[in-house]
């Protein structure tokens, strides 16, 4: 075990340097360079930027260097936590992103948690329901979800707890914890507001989860070892339960990894609708201003969560299925 | 659990042409078990009746999708939807302390309920056809047989720990204190059929329902199974149902036979009776199929013409009528032919032996 | 032991137990699918739609970039069958409003006089507008003659008709997942079956760039490569640019196919029919074309099929956020980036029905989607 993972582990680190250089294609990828953007808005802001200036800043990116260098001094800068500067914000990325991306990374894995508790129990039930009205009725909900683009729905929220409750959207804390320091009042309120996000992105989460879960328990029912279960004697919720959801919980894991790309990627949309200090504003209007430094580095990290989901993922699996050899 | 369990007094008096009750551990009365798929209502079961006699071996022959599995898992009260058991009853005997004589209709006994489980495993245990995936993949062999020692015999972990390792030990299981905590797949086929059997014989049942077991596996580990089958029963002294389609396993297995096609019983009798005078004609058709063993007999061996009919199809009259060498026109295709009971206690339903008709065929 | 079986002896006398294996794989498939409810309402449902949105500069009484200073954020226009006696009958009308300005709030405000009807007539003569491309016209299905406009879902905050931009933004939205399905299919189909085909090497740095497209999470990656094209000009046009969002989207689509199709065509290799074709000295492209593609090719359909709602919710979110289609050209997200502030919403609900239409859109689809792989692969999720 010890050494599968070790060998997961290698296999991450290659795929992270490649992920690395698609980060800083992206960067590149932007027509002009972002150093003209930069002094453009410098000189809109009403400075005057001296050909001395320029010269620095010019020296400071290492834009004289070719693409090669500049990449090396861009990822040689990652282990001191130097990951070049943002433009639009005239301070270093790595100053930027550490909180923005540690919120998103909270809402996506309690999203991720608590769709999927719903989406089993649900998707248990209507397999074991099947073709009864409640069966019909949660399919019907499962369409709906997937259907409807978070960004609507996070919209929709905004307008009903605006409307109907007053509800401030948008913020984690309240103003009075917003500079207190940790407390357990200042997690409650957290949890006040967190709670908005965590059921926007769980809808369409939880509607593929719940479908992919019943139609897993459904081919797992059919098993023989069910019904090897049931002649012995075991209690019916126990025979479901035990025999059937633990099985059936496998190919679910294996889509783990499909699913996380798309949690990220809705509470980065999310966030930027609900406007919340986490990673989704900040990116896409680094992106808009083609502040591609810190795009860039966003885009990498978002990665690195994944990759990091992935062998948790894999971990897992092979936890719950002894059939897998740590090859 | 005696308060809620139905119990019935024989009913001889209306039941004269069923076959006596006398020693048999389970009775099958009309079975009615009918599969509602989309593609129409499957009559898997269209009126089965037979017995299973106690502390012996009755062996199930027919072809495939002639409704054996459906029969043993009606009598299990196992059956799934879309599948129902429709009508008809199985009655199981339950001898008493001091020789009383209980029966237990198992029909009338929810598919979840509690005394259905403390029946399955603990009285009527069973043993699937396909010993690759009859067992939990995820779970470890002794877990598995564990979880019938702790059910049924109240026991704690380590004890039914003990107790499923010498269980597998005694149906001949090698290595089976390593086996216990191994999982299926690291296991060959026969040595997961011997785990089956160790998990059906667990807690000791009266009846054990093998449904083919040995049918996934090569002809040697094939002996050795049936023979650890046929010794465990001796010993333990219980009944088996023995389903298989093969002739020379029945010869070497049973003690009674019950020939079945297209859901219905076509004749139940001794082995013997069965290989050397069989009554119905299915049951001749299918031996001069097959080369009898000794005789040496240069002639051609006659397969059985014409086509296994579908279930969902509705034959009008006997359901062998088609395909049938002594099929009397006018008689055959109208009516449905009753149960016959013989002198010697043997039951075919054919018009050959009487002209009983089935009442509601 | 003698190891007799019935079935044997079935087989000896060359017995068919049964028929079905004799229907042909595409018949069975359309059988399951044809009996399915759902995707009788999703194809008629996105027939109506297309049809709809194909012919929406006909059907909408305006042209969707005309702007009227004098109906700005204006509410939908209210549509009656009451005749100027108060009678019920079949001859619609709509109220003449007045313009406003309010003296509190400082906002317009539009009032309908109820009295003064105006007949809602059949084909009248309007804005100028090309159809499907080449037709030319003014006539639109339905709208008030004279001065003044009908606008049945309002108007935006420039004043333009929101029906006619639903309209021809469905056209943008809806063929967004069909061109961009198309090119997955077509980069997801060759690369898979090279991947598949020719194993070893090839096959290995295929897997890695799946692996290391499949790293990103989706929408940002999207949205950064959206990022990085060039602004609309004249050499740039919102055609070009409406493509190259389809293309960005079908860049990280094509890996799921193509993995798909590398299982299938490594066990086709394997197969009598490509062992047959190999023996005959049939060439690679002949054996991948004509050989294992017909066969793959249900599993190609409802792939795609189940791909194209990902592709109009992807189109409609990078819209939505500014990075997909831009003006002059209209699509449902880029609509509904005049629905991001939640007072906007508020005083101008009308302004959300491009949502209604994405998700009525992709219902539709799933359906389809959903019953096709139903009727494919009956036991799949
Ligand atoms: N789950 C089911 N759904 C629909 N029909 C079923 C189902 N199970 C059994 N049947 C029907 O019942 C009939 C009898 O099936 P059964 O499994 O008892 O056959 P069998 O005699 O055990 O055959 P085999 O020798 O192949 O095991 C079949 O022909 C089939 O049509
Ligand atoms: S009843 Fe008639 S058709 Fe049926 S088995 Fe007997 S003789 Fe043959
Ligand atoms: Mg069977």
């Amino acid at each position: 075990m010890a050494s599968y993972i070790v060998r997961r582990l290698g296999y991450m680190l290659i795929t992270l340097v490649f992920v690395t250089v698609v980060g800083f294609f992206i960067i590149e990828l932007p027509p002009g360079s972002y150093l003209e953007f930069h002094i453009q808005s410098l000189r809109q802001q009403g400075g005057d930027v001296t050909p001395d200036q320029i010269a620095a800043l010019e020296r400071r990116y290492g834009l004289g260097d070719p693409v090669h260098v500049r990449f090396y001094k861009w990822i040689s800068g990652f282990p001191r936590g130097d990951f070049g500067q943002s433009f639009q914000h005239q301070r270093p990325v790595g100053e930027l992103i550490w909180s923005r991306l540690g919120y998103t990374l909270l809402i996506s894995v309690l999203t991720l948690i608590i769709s999927w508790g719903i989406a089993i129990v649900v998707g248990v039930y209507s397999a074991t329901h099947r073709y009864t009205i409640p069966d019909y009725l949660i399919t019907v909900l499962q369409f709906i979800g997937l259907a409807i683009p978070n960004f609507l729905l996070a919209l929709v929220m905004m307008i009903v707890l605006q409307q109907t409750f007053g509800m401030r959207v948008g913020v984690l804390y309240s103003r009075e914890f917003r500079d207190a320091p940790f407390s357990i009042a200042k997690l409650l309120d957290l949890a006040s507001n967190l709670w908005v996000p965590i059921v926007i992105l769980g809808v369409a989460g939880t509607a593929w989860t719940s479908r992919v879960m019943r139609a897993n328990l459904l081919d797992v029912l059919n098993m023989q070892y069910v019904q090897t279960a049931r002649a012995k004697g075991v209690y019916e919720p126990k025979v479901i339960w035990k025999h059937a959801v633990r099985n059936a919980l496998h190919p679910l894991v294996m889509t783990l990894g499909l699913a996380l790309p798309g949690i990220i990627s809705g509470e980065v949309i999310v966030s930027t609708v609900l406007n919340l200090p986490t990673s989704g504003p900040l990116f896409f209007q680094a992106l808009i201003q083609q502040d591609m430094y810190l795009a860039g580095t966003f885009l990498v990290f978002f990665a690195v969560a994944l990759l990091i989901g992935n062998l948790l993922a894999d971990i897992m699996l092979a936890w719950l299925d002894p059939r897998i050899t740590y090859r | 659990m005696t308060d809620q369990v139905s119990v019935q007094e024989t009913d001889a008096g209306q039941q004269v042409e069923q076959p006596s009750a006398q020693g048999n551990i389970v009775e099958v009365r009309d079975l009615h078990t009918y599969f509602y798929t989309d593609l129409g209502v499957a009559r898997a079961l269209n009126g089965v009746t037979y017995n299973i006699p106690r502390e012996k071996v009755l062996g199930i022959v027919g072809e495939s999708g002639c409704g054996k599995s459906v029969t043993a898992l009606s009598i299990m009260n196992l059956v799934q939807p879309p599948g129902k058991i429709v009508s008809g009853e199985v009655v199981l005997h339950r001898v008493g302390a001091k020789g009383a004589n209980t029966e237990v209709v198992l029909t009338d006994l929810g598919r979840h309920s509690t005394q259905m489980r403390r029946i399955r495993g603990n009285e009527i245990a069973m043993i699937f056809q396909e010993p690759m995936t009859s067992l939990n993949p995820v779970y470890t062999i002794g877990d598995q047989i564990s979880e019938a020692f702790i059910l049924h015999q109240g026991v704690n972990k380590d004890e039914a720990r003990r107790r499923s390792i010498l269980i597998l030990d005694r149906v001949g299981m090698p290595y089976a204190d390593t086996v216990v905590d191994q999982y299926p797949h690291q296991l060959s086929g026969g040595m997961r059929q011997r785990a089956m059997i160790a998990l059906g014989l667990s807690c000791a049942p009266s009846l054990l329902i093998a449904d083919e077991p040995t049918t996934a596996l090569d002809v040697t580990t094939e002996a050795q199974i049936l023979d650890v089958m046929r010794g465990l029963q001796s010993d333990i002294g219980m009944s088996i149902m023995f389903i298989t389609h093969d002739l020379g396993v029945i010869a070497q297995m049973a003690d009674e036979v019950v020939v079945m096609y297209l859901g219905r019983v076509a004749e139940q009798a001794p082995v013997d009776s069965i290989f050397y005078d069989p009554l119905h004609p299915y049951t001749r058709a299918l031996l001069r199929s097959i080369p009898h063993v000794g005789e040496g007999t240069k002639e051609r061996l006659k397969p059985i013409r014409g086509v296994v009919p579908n279930p969902y199809s509705n034959i009008s009259g006997c359901p062998f009528h088609p395909r049938c060498d002594e099929f009397m026109p006018d008689v055959c295709d109208v009516n449905v032919p009753g149960i016959t009971m013989t002198e010697d206690g043997r039951a075919v339903r054919c018009f050959l032996y009487s002209d009983r008709v089935e009442k509601n065929g | 032991m003698t190891d007799i079986t019935v079935e044997k002896i079935a087989a000896e006398a060359g017995e068919e137990i049964s028929t079905v294996g004799e229907i042909p794989q595409s018949k069975l498939i359309w059988m399951r699918f044809s009996r399915n409810k759902l995707a009788l309402v999703g194809g008629v449902g996105l027939i109506i739609m297309y049809i709809i949105v194909a012919l929406g500069p006909f059907i909408a009484s305006n042209h969707f970039r005309n702007q009227n200073q004098d109906y700005l954020y204006g509410p939908p226009t209210p549509v009656t069958f009451r005749g100027a006696d108060g009678r019920l009958g079949l001859r619609p009308y709509t109220y003449e409003y007045i313009t406003r300005l309010d003296q509190e709030s400082f906002k317009f405000v539009f009032d309908f006089d109820r009295d003064t009807r105006l007949p809602l007539e059949f084909f009248v003569r309007g804005d100028e507008y090309e159809l499907l491309g080449f037709i030319e016209s003014n006539v639109h299905l339905v709208g008030v003659q004279g001065e003044q406009r009908f606008y049945p879902l309002g108007t935006d905050a420039l004043g333009r008709d929101v029906f006619a931009r639903l309209l021809v933004g469905g056209q943008v939205s809806l063929t967004v997942g069909l061109v961009g399905v198309a090119l997955t299919i077509i980069l997801g189909s060759v690369m898979g079956t090279i991947s598949g085909y020719f194993g070893g090497a090839v096959d290995d740095v295929m897997q890695r760039v799946i692996e290391l497209i499949l790293s990103f999470p989706t929408v940002p990656l999207w949205a950064a490569l959206a990022a990085a094209l060039p602004p609309i000009s004249r050499s740039f046009t919102a055609i070009h640019r409406f493509f190259l969002i389809t293309v960005i989207l079908s860049l990280v689509n094509w890996t799921g196919l193509a993995r798909q199709l590398r299982g299938k065509v490594m066990g086709y290799a394997e197969s009598d029919f490509v062992m047959a074709a190999l023996a005959v000295g049939a060439s690679d492209a002949r054996i991948i074309f004509v050989h294992m593609m017909p066969n793959a090719s249900s599993h190609i359909i409802v792939v795609a099929a189940l791909a194209i709602p990902g592709m109009i919710l992807g189109e409609t979110a990078l819209s939505f956020l500014g990075l997909g289609i831009l003006p002059p050209a209209v699509s449902w997200g880029s609509m509904l980036t005049q629905a991001q502030a939640v007072p906007v919403v508020i005083e101008h609900p009308w302004l959300m029905t491009p949502g209604i239409a994405v998700v009525l859109a992709v219902l539709f689809y799933s359906f389809l989607g959903d019953a096709l792989r139903d009727a494919a692969d009956p036991y799949s999720i």
